[in-house]
């Protein structure tokens, strides 16, 4: 069989989830200048992957309820074919990235897709979007409202769960 | 080429050394899935090798193995150094099910150089069960709601309102209008433990305050709020006030029980009305910098106030309470020494009420303040943020509803966190509530409001009435307040002006009015406060505080020098002082 060397793009989609309130209301609200609530999903093999609230899920690239993405990173390429990636987005899904792991600060979406890229690419995903947790965090206000924001999880919506049985 | 043959059915590389190879040996990081594992291995070796190793530690087939790194799949020829991989760097791992195994076997067998992945893929794809697992999963999974914001409960409708529109103003006008749709909702809003909770955190509350820019320069320009912010026994107290009303209430009633007692001591009167005196000297030089009184600054306050029940959204600062109004509150609980009563409502121009603080003009009084000045100034810069905030629906549906609600309404005010350190204050703001409303109902009043020229030229009058009242203080002490309040009361109150608009003082019965009081406030003293204030820029500290310095060495405060440090970082307030000195709250 001739050796595929095959080369897949592997695009970040950046979504603002809080679309454009964020860079408004974070100077009054948190004290420092948040730019947005990010959140991402790994685009690769013409599907867009990310991790909410249900596990892992992929539907069709912006094919979530956020629509397109406020920015788009080009995260190189990569050898690993869809077959691979499955199998290995599967052995996430039953440990790292089940549905209940999720936690909006320390487990979300963006660590999701900062594993994921790295997997793909070795390359990480920008640090302002992995910093935002903290950063909230640091805020006072974001320490009041950790505990609400911990019960809650984002789910933009795809169709398809990994691993689910 | 017998090195690892035995081990290694699918080797078929050729530059394979012995793993104990004169080569460094480093330590990889192996990640899989589930798992992390340090693997050392010879800096050389190749990646068959390393797959060999992998295999014993992940206790996997060596053709189970998908090597990853840098995005590319590390293929059995390869060595490690020429992928890059050195020392401390991660490698991904991926181990195949075992459907997959054989696959990988079969045909790698076949090509040298095959990766065992692309293989398997292209070869079979019908044959890769394993491979199909993803897929099937994923193919019924039921479909989720989308709706990212029902994640967020509570803040669902605040990120409706946010998608809706990036506007502040607008988002603040629909979560007004949820607020006045829903009276209850401001109470729900209270009691949400979430709101609670960061209103029991001073730190934060303050933070946020300090955080609006508005705010900022504020304090800048008075160092007071400064002070009053960062006294943390006041923030709690106004914070655990603001959510108690009851309490609130209780607090305000001692505290003019007390201020009443305070009257009754022999020269207590005179104390206090010197102190607020003194008080009223660096307000009114401050005041003076600024903006002279404007009568709509009632409305300005009033409205501005009026914002208050989406405190939670809205933090405008609001004004300086420590004005002169802290005068008229001890002549009228005490009624002790009181001058004629003002036409238009309840002042008490007194000696120890300098400004002769008509209730009917409350807001002016308490206006004066380098706080409220720069309100005004921030609202005459910016003409649109009146046009706003007026002409925003729910404005005038909450200046009705409290108007019909005057209890509510001093609740609001009273609730403010600026206000409750001065319950005076806050009993003055009741009192005048009825007025206030009436102010604002008054289309005619905030039409000027929205006007910006005609507010500017209201507040042009209030400082050329200043600096009359600097100039010759004899003629226009009443003027300040009882004058102003007669425009725009001209328009609501007084039934018998109903054609003073409220944009011109040049009515005659406004006039009249102005002359009446002016000639009232005179006895206040305005003498007393303008001329006193006059000087007071040019005191230093020890002579304005010379009279509360007396006090406190008559109550047994010996140390001067002490203070004097308390009085200038209360602003000469001699009860704030005492407790600084006292480091306890007295009485």
């Amino acid at each position: 069989m001739a050796q595929s060397n095959s080369s897949f793009p592997v695009k970040l989609y950046i979504y603002d989830l809080s679309r454009g309130m964020a860079r408004q209301l974070s100077p009054v609200m948190l004290g420092r200048q948040l730019d947005g609530i990010w959140h991402t999903g790994v685009v690769v093999h013409g599907k867009e992957f990310f991790f909410g609230g249900a596990g892992i899920d992929n539907c069709p690239p912006s094919g979530t309820m956020l629509g397109d993405p406020d920015s788009v990173v080009d995260l190189g390429s990569t050898e690993v074919n869809e077959d691979l990636f499955k199998e290995y987005l599967d052995s996430l899904a039953e440990s790292t990235y089940s549905g209940d792991r999720y936690n909006v600060f320390e487990h979300n979406c963006n660590t999701f897709s900062n594993d994921v890229a790295q997997f793909l690419t070795g390359r990480k995903i920008p640090s302002y979007i992995t910093d935002l947790p903290s950063e909230i965090l640091s805020t006072p206000f974001g320490q009041a409202l950790r505990p609400l924001l911990d019960s809650m999880a984002i789910n933009p919506g795809g169709n398809n769960i990994t691993g689910q049985r | 080429m017998a090195e690892q043959g035995a081990a290694d059915p699918v080797n078929n590389n050729n530059n394979n050394k012995p793993e104990a190879s004169e080569g460094t040996i480093i330590k990889v990081t192996v990640k899989t899935p589930k798992d992390k594992e340090e693997i050392a291995i010879a800096e050389d070796a190749s990646v068959t090798q390393f797959k060999e190793e992998i295999s014993k530690r992940f206790k996997a087939k060596q053709d189970q193995l998908v090597l990853i790194f840098a995005g590319k799949i590390l293929k059995d020829g390869d060595s490690l150094s020429q992928h890059g991989i050195k020392d401390g760097l991660t490698v991904h791992l991926v181990i195949k099910t075992a459907h997959k195994a054989t696959d990988g076997g079969s045909t790698s067998a076949s090509s040298s150089a095959s990766t065992q992945v692309g293989s398997s893929s292209t070869s079979s794809p019908a044959a890769n069960p394993a491979s199909t697992t993803g897929p099937a999963g994923s193919g019924p999974a039921p479909t989720q709601t989308p709706n990212l914001m029902s994640g967020f409960g509570d803040l669902a409708n605040l990120a409706g309102l946010g998608m809706g529109s990036a506007n502040f103003m607008e988002l603040q006008q629909q979560m007004q209008r949820q607020l006045m749709s829903n009276p209850e909702m401001l109470s729900q809003i209270m009691e949400n433990p979430l709101v609670q909770n960061m209103m029991s955190n001073p730190d934060l509350m303050r933070q946020m305050i300090v955080a609006n820019p508005q705010m900022q320069q504020l304090m800048e320009r008075n160092p007071e709020i400064s002070h009053m912010l960062n006294n943390p026994e006041l923030m709690r107290q106004t914070m655990e006030l603001a959510r108690n009303p009851a309490m609130m209430q209780e607090m305000m009633r001692n505290q003019d029980r007390a201020l009443s007692n305070l009257e009754s001591i022999p020269g207590g009167y005179n104390a206090l009305r010197r102190m607020y005196t003194d008080i009223q000297e660096p307000m009114f030089s401050a005041a003076r910098e600024q903006f002279g009184n404007n009568p709509f600054s009632a409305l300005g306050g009033a409205s501005d106030s009026g914002v208050q029940p989406s405190r939670t959204e809205n933090r405008e600062p609001l004004p300086n309470p420590w004005g002169p109004p802290n005068s008229s509150n001890p002549s009228e609980s005490g009624g002790a020494t009181t001058g004629s009563t003002s036409t238009s409502g309840t002042t008490n121009p007194s000696v120890s009420n300098p400004l002769g603080i008509n209730p009917g003009s409350l807001g002016n009084g308490m206006f004066n303040s380098p706080g409220m000045q720069s309100l005004l100034q921030q609202i005459s810069e910016n003409p649109q943020l009146m046009q706003n905030m007026l002409s925003a629906p729910y404005m005038r549906s909450m200046m009705q509803s409290l108007a019909q609600n005057p209890e509510l309404a001093s609740q609001v005010m009273v609730n403010n966190p600026l206000f409750a350190g001065n319950p005076q204050l806050q009993e003055q703001f009741r009192a005048q509530l009825p007025v206030f409303l009436q102010q604002m109902q008054n289309p005619e009043a905030l039409s000027v409001m929205t006007n910006p020229r005609a507010m500017q030229a209201l507040m042009q009058i209030q400082q050329g009435l200043q600096t009359l009242q600097t100039e010759a203080p004899g003629l226009m002490p009443s003027l300040m307040t009882g004058g102003i309040p007669g425009v725009p009361t001209g328009g609501a109150a007084p039934a018998e002006n109903p054609a003073s608009s409220p944009s011109s003082a040049t009515t005659s019965p406004a006039q009249q009015q102005l002359m009446q009081q002016m000639l009232q406030m005179f006895a206040g003293g305005g003498g007393g406060g303008s001329g006193g204030a006059g000087s007071a820029t040019t005191q230093t500290p020890e002579v304005r505080f010379q009279t509360q310095l007396e006090q406190l060495s008559a109550m047994g405060f010996i140390n001067r020098e002490a203070n004097l440090q308390a009085l200038i970082a209360t602003g000469g307030d001699i009860n704030a002082a005492i407790e600084r000195l006292l480091g306890s709250q007295p009485s």
